[in-house]
């Protein structure tokens, strides 16, 4: 995502008659465009997330049907665990976005490789954990519930795995400074609202 | 050969599309070894499926949507902002993908007037088969599946994506914007567009037919249906990711780009309107979104999200798909209307030569619209079997949501009052508008009242209600606004004898048509059903007679559009002495909109106010307060 406004360096005054950019854009708002784009980006996917909690509700409150369904089980302690390898990633993002920011260009990218491989630990285990887990997606709909959520949460995980994939690559390609980080902070943002969203699955499916 | 396959453009689409389906083939073929399925490597359904989701987004890839973001994420130096991917010299750089919101607003148009046409062809050949009692034409099935076809066409590919198109053209250059927040976001949402269009189009081509489960594709029947089905599933995820990354584009555009001087409450109508409809888009379109991948989900993996059957035990629940499908479809009818609202309100104004009255109400209830649309999903359900409970909150807030609708009315009313009416096509067309859309309207608080709904559910009063405000509604606003910003967007003048004959036709014809519906639907006679009583023989001919005739109209209108864009007289900057800020510039507008960035020193619509300016061509220091009878200064180009 990009701001017409980032070109406008390319326009010289006094060159009208072919000059190569538009006029610079006026800010009416002190929010940043790229960061305003990914809070609503965020709307609609905690849209989406409703949505699929909708079918939770409908199938398990309004139908009342047993939670989990009969005869399985879901593995809480494991899932646990994956929440704090989730959640501790949140945390070394946070430490790789102030390294940045205070121009610590080693913490930097110890902090987004840190990130980026507690996250794709997650997503290993939450893997392992549908090999094992006894029940398949066609057994009954709270199976459906189940591997719904889990699994559009899943997918979440890996669509913010490749951001930051790319954040860690410009990282170790010297990208990023103390002045200009939005790359990391949007990307950032993302992450953590992955994060949040999965205490609230781990908290409905699991716990509740 | 190898230099054009490499650059982004239609030789690399098509070669992606090749590898689309080599991709699709050995995903389904490796996955189906794998997991020991039967036939792994000849499973059509399957292949059919995968292919319908990475075909477009190859073929969006090879076209070149991604190209920029890909240098980025690599960390590779991007090509130099050389803005050869914004505006248009030539009909060919229409046909790429292109960054200037003026270009994209254009490619919206056309091809959503496209899929009109093609979805109104598919209603005159029910027109035809409902000629008379009995089967003339179609099979049952066939029958249905054109029904599906033509609303899910004309919703999902004409009215959101036209309004969206028109808005792209217009919104940057009303708040004095040089282009959107996100322009290659912008391209690539129109992109997705008529890939959407073609896979619900497509469908008729699908062992079983076209989808045949109507535009609302309830489950359990979509998830029975044949492979038809998915090309409207996959279609409308399409669709719907398109129309969500526009509104979220058009928001940070509305919200940071804004000219100086231009504060919310001196904005263009048109402007309140399309931040109203992409609130609505942003948070309600997911839903239609999620719907779909639980059908898609259901028939694809074997997911039991809708089987309800209590002999199979699986616990599914069918009222949810409705409930998540018209969480979403109620709001998207505002999503429908809501910019008509504001095309309206321009022309109204601008061709009564009076200030808009009431405008903050005007603002507020676009914004109550918005809020109370999330209330009311329910009324498509009282006869669902739902709770019965959700029934009379949601009849209340229903028979509520006619109030800020009715303040628009009223006001629109008090604009025209003692206004100096000049009566062209937009202006015909709204005041249309006005009319036919008050009938849809009050037919629509009558359907709100859950008796009267009981008794004409699924009957043609439904398919009267629908088109008097989608049609006579949506599609009047749609032709006002295609007349009104014809000018500015070709630069040429429309042939405004032809637009008037354009506008009586559609007029008369739109009433004949669907008036009688309320009839047939008051004598029972079902809606969705290929055939029908003897008794219904007379007003079905009638309403068949004036539908070919409402389709002919159609041609006048299009013969205009191109002719005039072809031959017709060069328009002036500002042919409609307007306020707004579009205006102020040549016709068509320079390739980035304004030499200098506008300030707006007044209110859009202060017409008949003597020295009355909205916006001025200096700079904001240099800008002064505005005294009485000062004149705004346009940019010389040309």
């Amino acid at each position: 995502m990009e701001a017409v406004s980032s070109t406008a360096g390319l326009h010289h005054a006094g060159e009208a008659e072919h000059h190569h950019g538009p006029p610079a854009a006026h800010r009416s708002s002190r929010v940043d465009p790229q960061l305003l784009g990914m809070l609503l980006f965020i709307i609609s996917e905690i849209m989406v997330f409703g949505a699929f909690f909708t079918a939770y509700f409908f199938i398990r409150v309004v139908d009342g049907n047993p939670w989990p369904a009969e005869g399985t089980e879901l593995p809480k302690l494991i899932a646990g665990v994956n929440t704090a390898i989730l959640l501790s990633s949140s945390i070394t993002l946070h430490w790789a976005l102030e390294a940045i920011r205070r121009g610590n260009r080693a913490a930097f990218k110890a902090g987004m490789a840190t990130t980026f491989l507690l996250g794709a630990t997650f997503l290993f285990v939450q893997i392992n954990e549908y090999v094992h887990i006894g029940f398949a997606p066609s057994n009954s709909a709270q199976a459906s519930v189940f591997y719904g959520l889990t699994g559009l949460h899943g997918a979440h995980v890996a669509l913010g795995l490749m951001i930051l994939l790319m954040v860690t690559v410009r990282a170790f390609r010297g990208h990023f400074s103390p002045e200009e980080h939005r790359g990391v902070e949007v990307p950032g943002i993302y992450w953590h609202f992955v994060d949040v969203m999965w205490v609230i699955v781990y908290c409905t499916v699991y716990l509740l | 050969m190898t230099a054009k396959l490499r650059a982004p453009g239609w030789y690399r689409a098509a070669l992606f599309i090749l590898l689309g389906l080599a991709f699709s083939y050995a995903l389904v073929g490796v996955v189906r070894t794998l997991m020991h399925y039967p036939d792994a490597w000849s499973d059509g359904n399957a292949i059919t499926t995968v292919s319908l989701i990475a075909i477009p987004l190859f073929f969006l890839v090879g076209l070149g949507c991604f190209d920029y973001w890909f240098y980025y994420a690599a960390g590779r130096p991007t090509r130099a902002e050389d803005h050869s991917s914004h505006g248009a010299t030539s009909w060919k750089a229409y046909f790429r993908v292109n960054t200037d919101h003026k270009v994209i607003g254009i490619q919206y148009i056309c091809v959503s007037f496209f899929f009109m046409f093609l979805g109104g062809l598919i209603a005159m050949l029910m027109r035809a088969e409902l000629a008379q009692p009995g089967m003339q034409f179609v099979d049952s099935a066939t029958f249905n599946g054109l029904f599906s076809v033509h609303a899910a066409l004309l919703i999902f590919l004409f009215v959101i994506p036209v309004f969206a198109g028109i808005a792209n053209y217009v919104l940057p250059l009303m708040i004095g914007a040089p282009d959107m927040a996100f322009p290659r976001l912008n391209a690539l949402s129109f992109w997705m567009l008529p890939m959407a269009g073609l896979l619900l189009t497509a469908s008729f081509f699908a062992p079983g037919g076209a989808f045949a489960s109507g535009w609302t594709a309830y489950a359990p029947l979509s998830t029975d249906m044949p492979l038809g089905q998915v090309f409207f599933t996959i279609g409308v995820q399409f669709a719907g990711a398109s129309s969500i990354a526009t509104a979220l584009n058009f928001l940070v555009t509305i919200i940071t780009m804004r000219a100086p001087g231009m504060s919310f409450f001196r904005m263009p109508l048109l402007v309140w309107a399309n931040f109203s409809t992409s609130l609505l888009v942003v948070i309600a379109t997911p839903f239609v979104a999620a719907s779909q991948f639980f059908v898609l989900l259901d028939r694809a993996l074997g997911f039991n999200f809708f089987d309800a059957f209590v002999g199979s035990g699986k616990n599914g629940s069918v009222l949810m798909y409705q409930h998540v499908f018209w969480f979403y479809s109620h709001p998207a009818v505002y999503i429908m209307m809501l910019p008509g609202f504001g095309i309206v309100s321009e022309v109204l104004s601008v061709k009564a030569r009076k200030p808009i009255f009431g405008y903050r109400m005007m603002a507020f209830s676009l914004l109550a619209i918005v809020a109370l649309g999330f209330t009311v999903w329910a009324h498509h359900m009282f006869v669902s079997g739902m709770q019965a409970w959700i029934r009379v909150p949601m009849m209340i807030t229903t028979a509520i949501i006619a109030v800020p609708t009715g303040i628009k009315i009223f006001s629109w009313l008090a604009t025209l009052w003692r206004g100096v009416l000049h009566l062209d096509t937009p202006m015909l067309f709204a005041l249309g508008f006005l009319t036919t859309f008050t009938l849809g309207g009050i037919s629509g608080v009558m359907l709100s009242m859950i008796p009267f709904d009981i008794y004409v559910s699924d009957t043609y009063f439904i398919v009267a209600h629908i088109h008097y405000v989608l049609f006579g509604g949506s599609l009047f606003t749609i032709f006002a606004g295609i007349y009104y910003w014809f000018p500015k967007m070709t630069g040429r003048m429309y042939d405004e004898r032809l637009g008037k004959i354009h506008f009586w036709c559609t007029f008369v014809f739109f009433n004949v048509t669907f008036a009688p519906m309320h009839l047939l639907g008051l004598d029972g006679m079902p809606r969705r059903v290929a055939d029908y009583a003897e008794q219904y023989a007379t007003l079905n001919l009638l309403v068949t007679i004036a539908s070919f005739a409402l389709g002919l109209s159609m041609l006048v209108f299009l013969y205009n559009m191109v002719a005039s864009w072809r031959g017709g007289p060069r328009a002036a900057a500002n042919p409609w002495r307007a306020l707004t800020l579009e205006w102020q510039v040549s016709s068509p507008p320079p390739i980035f909109n304004f030499d200098a960035v506008p300030t707006v020193v007044g209110g859009p619509y202060e017409y008949g106010v003597p020295g009355a300016v909205h916006g001025i061509f200096q700079s904001p220091t240099e800008a002064k307060p505005t005294p009485a009878g000062s004149v705004a200064t346009s940019p010389t180009r040309e």
